[in-house]
């Protein structure tokens, strides 16, 4: 205080950067040594990994149509677990919204319902679903479709709540009712972030679908673990690359869709 | 009571709007078409609910107290992989996202080739550069944290090159007028401005790798998800149970702490 007086200048404020870094400067440290990572041994074995991507160079496609036809499964699976969710998340998200619920108790039971969804993994859902439907793309398909609801159902309730209070208001006015509300000025004002979101969960989607296949839950996942376990590189690689097409298609796609639309 | 005006849909010709019907019509055409790949039958998935219930019942036993000790290190080991993971890639994410935001990158040829990488980077789930990276380094949470960074850097890096897009190019122009270098209008006129946008997809990201890290451990890179993997095909219920609540409670926490510190910087 003394000084402010004296040199006429407000005291400097207090920069919380440098304790902010040494905070995650000490904690990277404790992690290494407690995960006894070795990042030095990782430098040395960088010729030992070059050479074992070196094995992925030569992709095999001989079994092209199973591929294919995974393939087809994977996407098939990601585009019905995204709908079951756009299902269940248009459903629930007015009940998770603030301004839409008809009382506290529905909006409570909404949201927690929605986080109950999005704390589980689709993995182990999809476990769980595998050990009572049996193997194949149905119980994939619903821990797709279970998991992403409750984060479309999120997304959707975050956005519904931001609608302009003077929109609802005005369509109150008329003598609207609650569903006629969210039918009038509920999901017109959303819209553009509705597809947004629902582009992106598509994405994630058909990662997932991916990876699925390591439950038993179908798709092309089961594939790539089997050709990695047995050390099939060549096939493998290939499988890698049948992965990497569709996705980075899609992604291209709902990016072009999304700049189109808004 | 009689209705003074016919209801209609709320266009002018009174008859539903095209776009949404023939969407519509679409996905219905593609769920329909696609029905048969993916085995969906209702039959099947009403005659196994009683298996469902009697997993469920299954599931509602004794925990195995004595397994806690075991699971809070494993839930640890969890915790800091994704940390580490974040971590590293917001070291790698930050100067590379000035070279793939369109208004920071030195040519357009940079700008093109950064962000054709990053889409590669994540375009595959950590699931499976994790199974790559264990049949390349073996088991432990080294592969698993390199896989997360991998895919992290990817979203990350594209998350941060966005919010640099939207910056305020006034301020921009005024440190540049000042005779400030490359570097110096990046780090005091770009970066200051994106920095609350970058920090709230750090907490997304955080979000995300922790989910991700709590799978990793079924191709065994480590976390908590070997040993839930292993009770499920065990069959080791006590023990389950006790997972499936941790896994839920951190990351229903880490969840709730995410949004609370964005909504605070929004």
């Amino acid at each position: 205080m003394k000084t402010e007086a004296a040199s006429g200048f407000p005291r400097k404020p207090f920069n919380p950067a440098p304790v902010w870094i040494s905070a995650v400067a000490a904690a990277v440290w404790l992690t290494t040594v407690h995960l006894d990572l070795s990042f030095t041994q990782l430098l040395y074995s960088c010729h030992d990994l070059a050479e074992y991507f070196g094995r992925y160079t030569a992709p095999d496609f001989t079994h092209w149509s199973r591929y294919l036809a995974l393939l087809g499964q994977t996407l098939a699976i990601a585009f019905w677990g995204t709908m079951l969710a756009l299902a269940g998340g248009v459903l629930l998200a007015p009940l998770a919204a603030r301004n839409m619920t008809p009382n506290r108790a529905v909006y409570r039971i909404a949201r927690e319902t929605l986080n109950a969804m999005r704390a589980l993994p689709d993995l182990l859902l999809a476990l769980v679903f595998v050990a009572s439907l049996g193997l194949g793309p149905l119980p994939g398909v619903l821990a797709l479709g279970l998991h992403t609801t409750g984060f479309l159902g999120k997304f959707f309730a975050e956005c519904l709540e931001r609608v302009d209070r003077g929109v609802i208001e005005a369509v109150q006015a008329t003598g609207a009712s609650r569903t006629q509300v969210l039918m009038y000025a509920g999901w017109p004002s959303i819209r553009r972030e509705f597809l947004g979101y629902s582009l992106y969960i598509g994405e994630r989607n058909v990662r997932m679908a991916a990876v699925l296949g390591l439950v038993g839950a179908g798709g092309i996942g089961l594939a790539l673990d089997t050709s990695l376990q047995t050390f099939h590189f060549s096939e493998s690689a290939a499988l890698i690359i049948v992965i990497l097409a569709p996705v980075l298609a899609f992604d291209n796609l709902s990016t072009w869709l999304r700049e189109k639309l808004t | 009571m009689t209705r003074p005006f016919p209801l209609r849909w709320p266009t002018r010709s009174g008859l539903p709007p095209l776009a949404p019907v023939l969407t519509a019509a679409l996905l219905g055409l593609l769920l329909a078409g696609t029905a048969r790949s993916v085995e969906i039958s209702v039959g099947h998935m009403v005659a196994s609910i009683p298996r469902m219930t009697g997993f469920l019942g299954k599931i509602l036993v004794m925990p195995d107290w004595r397994y806690l000790p075991e699971l809070g290190l494993k839930l640890l080991e969890t915790l800091e992989m994704t940390f580490m993971a974040t971590v590293l890639a917001a070291l790698v994410s930050l100067p590379l996202s000035f070279l793939a935001a369109r208004n920071t990158s030195p040519a357009p040829a940079v700008f093109h080739a950064a962000r054709g990488v990053l889409s590669l980077t994540r375009a595959l789930p950590e699931m499976v550069w994790a199974l790559v990276f264990v049949s390349a380094l073996g088991l432990g949470p080294l592969p698993g944290i390199m896989a997360l960074t991998f895919v992290t850097i990817g979203f990350m890096t594209k998350f941060f090159a966005e919010a640099l897009e939207v910056v305020d190019a006034r301020p921009v122009d005024g440190v540049a007028a000042h005779g400030a270098g490359w570097l110096q209008v990046r780090t005091f006129a770009y970066l200051p401005q994106a920095w609350p946008d970058c920090v709230g997809s750090v907490m997304y990201i955080l979000d995300h790798n922790l989910r991700a890290a709590t799978l990793l451990g079924l191709v065994g890179a480590g976390g908590i998800g070997y040993d839930m993997i292993m009770s499920m095909r065990l069959f080791d219920y006590n023990r389950l149970v006790l997972i499936a609540v941790a896994v839920y409670l951190m990351v229903t926490l880490l969840d709730r702490i995410s949004d609370r510190f964005r909504a605070r910087l929004a």
